[in-house]
């Protein structure tokens, strides 16, 4: 058994060796493939994960009929805090609103001398968790808030909420299509080159088959020697990515004009890497599997 | 022994290749296939070695019927049979060794047994100095003699050439009888397909004719 194991994967490492450019065109076919897919999948990743910190900006503004008696404002933003989805509560006063639309009017603000100090109205924003940043979680919030204290208007962006959600829901939509037709391509291209390749070593299979080879004796170096290209095809598509992501993406991704300065490009996780190598090797395995059905004949 | 039973094999379409065919091969003879192209020399060989299935009829080897054989059991079968083609069919990427090795490692054999029963097999057919070349290194004459030693160094109870000295000269073809005859002594049945009728005035042996896939002649040979 032993002896057996040891001849398989000399044979396969040996194949290899003597025939080196079908190895190599089996490997860059695999690792240009599974770079595609992982490459794909970063992009989706990504773009999600930009999509997500666009969501720090929702919040919900509660404007009240009449501004909190000062000693009362605590013990509401207490009340507020205990709402699960709420993160932090502010009160803003009609004086700090007022001064709030002043700066921001900037050098137009001379229009506002004279006026009321208690024109705008008095409100509570409330920022969310991260995991409440979406349509159901706000309206949550709203359901209890509109419970606990006298509301006279809520803002929280339904419109945008509504077209954000649209657009993720698309992204994972067209994310799921787009890589699943680059899965089914790279599956097609991978076993069709196996298959060139075993077609350029038929007479060997044959060969094997007249000296008295068993069908698992022929193909076994052939499998051994699919998963180890698909294993070389994975580590080399994940050194390609690694570069193009250090030297390429990260360099660009600051020039974008919708990435927020904070923003860390997501590369894949440890995990993903290996199952980028295990994908390889499956791909592989199994290229060559349905390639050895149809050239082995006893 | 092998044994024909009215054995028939046709690839569709009116003619067949081999036509209700019934022969009695002894253990340890040494048979001429003779015929013109086309004739069904290379269609009978490859149904004795199960890689075709007769249409009809039966085909007995030392009494088992391999007509009846499922996929699993023809590697056996073929481990008792050594084939020899008129186009050698090497492996042009292994080294002499690794070719004749093989059919030892496709048996399964121990490392050192493999080892030593190649280079025995080499040293036979004259070729034991030259076990790290590449088949297209040497001539043809060396390859035959190289797919030769394939073919024996398992020891096979049935030897089958097909065409054997067809691309080869007369002095080549000579030196290759010689290593069949050599088997044929230590008891292997040796069944050798040619259209060369020199041959068997030069080396007679029993001759059979196949012309359009039927028997027509079975003559023994008239050693002198």
């Amino acid at each position: 058994m032993l002896e057996n194991i040891r001849y398989f994967i000399l044979r396969a490492v040996r194949n290899m060796r003597q025939w080196p450019l079908l190895c190599t065109a089996a490997i860059l076919t695999m690792a240009v493939a599974l770079a595609t897919v992982a490459t794909f999948f970063l992009i989706v990743v990504n773009i999600e994960q930009l999509a997500q910190s666009w969501t720090k900006e929702i919040q919900v503004i509660a404007y009240l009929d009449k501004a909190v008696p000062p000693r009362e404002i605590s013990k509401t933003i207490e009340k507020l805090k205990k709402i699960p989805e709420v993160a932090t509560v502010a009160y803003v006063s009609p004086e700090a609103a007022l001064q709030r639309f002043r700066r921001r009017l900037g050098n137009d603000s001379s229009l506002l001398q004279g006026i009321s100090r208690n024109l705008l109205p008095a409100s509570f924003e409330l920022g969310l968790h991260p995991d409440f940043r979406h349509q159901q979680g706000v309206e949550k919030v709203v359901r209890q808030l509109e419970n606990s204290i006298d509301i006279e208007d809520l803002r929280y962006g339904q419109g945008w909420l509504e077209r954000f959600n649209a657009f993720v829901d698309m992204l994972r939509f067209v994310g799921m299509i787009l890589g699943g037709f680059l899965l089914f391509a790279a599956l097609f291209i991978v076993s069709n080159t196996i298959k060139l390749t075993l077609y350029a070593r038929r007479d060997e299979l044959e060969i094997m088959a007249l000296v008295g080879a068993t069908m698992r004796f022929i193909k076994v170096p052939f499998l051994l020697e699919g998963a180890l290209q698909g294993v070389l095809g994975g580590l080399l598509s994940l050194v390609f990515l690694a570069v193009v992501f250090k030297f390429i993406l990260e360099q660009s991704i600051q020039s974008f004009w919708l990435t927020p300065a904070d923003f860390q490009l997501l590369f894949l996780t440890l995990n993903q890497q290996i199952t980028l190598v295990v994908g390889g090797m499956a791909l592989g395995l199994l290229g060559s599997l349905a390639s050895l059905r149809k050239f082995v004949r006893i | 022994m092998i044994q024909l039973f009215n054995v028939t094999k046709s690839y569709g379409g009116d003619s067949a290749a081999v036509k209700d065919l019934s022969l009695q091969i002894p253990k340890g003879d040494f048979i001429y296939v003779t015929g013109a192209s086309g004739a069904g020399k290379t269609t009978f060989l490859r149904m004795l070695y199960a890689a075709e299935k007769p249409t009809r009829g039966q085909i007995l080897i030392n009494g088992q019927n391999i007509t009846r054989f499922r996929s699993h059991q023809i590697p056996h079968l073929r481990r008792k049979i050594g084939v020899v083609f008129q186009d050698f069919k090497l492996l042009q990427s292994r080294t002499v060794y690794e070719n004749v090795a093989f059919a030892l490692e496709a048996q399964g054999k121990k490392r050192y047994e493999v080892s030593k029963k190649v280079y025995q097999a080499l040293k036979e057919v004259g070729l034991e100095h030259r076990l790290q070349r590449k088949p297209l290194e040497l001539s043809g004459g060396e390859q035959q003699r190289i797919a030769i030693a394939r073919a024996l160094v398992v020891d096979p109870l049935i030897l089958l050439a097909d065409e054997p000295s067809g691309n080869l000269d007369q002095d080549v073809t000579h030196e290759i009888m010689e290593l069949f005859k050599n088997a044929n002594a230590r008891g292997t049945t040796v069944l050798l397909a040619t259209h060369d009728h020199s041959l068997h005035q030069r080396f007679p042996r029993r001759v059979i004719t196949l012309d359009k896939g039927k028997l027509v002649s079975d003559q023994q040979a008239h050693l002198s």
